[in-house]
């Protein structure tokens, strides 16, 4: 639902920088989204599309890298991936996040001026 | 020739400049920000009204909705200084037109700041407005699967709460359920459960936000 705000961002901040680099037209951007994170990568594909228009983005290609989550269990240190809350090893509802929660711009193609 | 610049920086980075620096402000001032994120009709804007009626916590509320102030006058009603967002559509709120509506709330008087979101489980909860964090606000007819349908919300928030518990006789509420899933998704999360009109769970839920308030004043740097 809010892949529109994303893909608006991601060219805002785009734009700026194609400028303030002087770059060349952007030919295409690799995004790094968590499992966690909602974005449902078809919509996102169809908002940058309508987004880019008249933007020196206009025609690139928007290639989305899905990240699986990790947890890792706080008490013994064991690692998992199912959607489980408590540690499959030890039980434990002790845990941090090690993946699924990205949402960055990892890298841009851009035309060299 | 093309060539490849590694980035690496947060979507939303723009945005998170204003979080950053709200949370910033508020660290300062020893300010606690409270966001509240649940469904239309859910009763997030009640819970205030009774949060407010409680003695003891000087609050203040920013309210987005789609359209109209009704949610603003029901809580200036009560005296609580309250600004409100019209989105216009927009699902979530952002840190900029957070930032923007603090500056005409009387901050230094405040213990308490509540955002209360766009009705909406999805959105809301992606979009960090510089709160020190959400609560995840279910009302008892939305059913018992919504932590597992909408995991984000749940995982992410430091409380959950449970509202309209009056409704519970007659609904198929699946307590168990709910309770084990949220559990799952959010195993430190204290829940609330609260009935507004009645006010039952009322004081849990007000202590709760005191207690917090009464940390961030005691960690101002």
């Amino acid at each position: 639902m809010h892949e529109l705000s994303l893909a608006d961002a991601i060219v805002s901040a785009l734009s700026k920088m194609c400028e303030d680099e002087a770059w060349g037209k952007v030919r295409k951007v690799r995004l790094r989204v968590g499992a966690l994170r909602q974005v449902f990568p078809e919509m996102l594909e169809f908002a940058f599309e309508t987004v880019v228009k008249d933007t020196p983005l206009s025609g690139a290609l928007l290639e989305i890298e899905e990240i699986p989550l990790e947890w890792r269990c706080l008490e013994c240190g064991n690692r998992w991936r199912e959607d489980s809350g408590v540690c499959p090893l030890c039980g434990s509802f002790k845990r941090e996040t090690l993946a699924g929660m990205e949402l960055e711009i990892h890298s841009v193609e851009v035309e060299e001026t | 020739m093309n060539k490849i610049v590694t980035l690496q920086q947060s979507v939303m980075a723009e945005d998170e400049k204003f979080a950053a620096a709200i949370r910033d402000r508020n660290a300062r001032m020893g300010l606690l920000m409270v966001n509240i994120i649940g469904s239309p009709g859910c009763g997030k804007t009640t819970l205030l009204e009774k949060t407010a009626l409680q003695a003891g916590l000087s609050m203040a509320v920013i309210e987005g909705d789609l359209a109209t102030d009704r949610d603003a006058e029901r809580l200036a009603r009560l005296g609580v200084p309250v600004v409100q967002i019209n989105t216009k559509g927009g699902c979530h709120l952002e840190a900029n037109v957070v930032e923007k509506a603090m500056e005409s709330l009387p901050l230094n008087t405040l213990d308490v700041l509540f955002i209360e979101n766009v009705g909406n489980l999805v959105c809301p909860a992606e979009f960090d407005l510089g709160e020190d964090f959400k609560v995840a606000v279910l009302s008892a007819p939305e059913g018992a699967d919504k932590p597992l349908k909408y995991p984000y919300l749940f995982t992410s928030a430091t409380a959950v709460l449970l509202t309209k518990t009056d409704l519970l006789p007659h609904l198929s509420f699946d307590m168990e359920m709910f309770a084990e899933d949220t559990k799952k998704l959010n195993p430190a999360a204290p829940v609330f459960q609260i009935d507004s009109l009645s006010g039952a769970g009322v004081d849990q839920w007000v202590g709760f936000i005191k207690l917090k308030a009464k940390e961030k004043k005691a960690n101002v740097r």
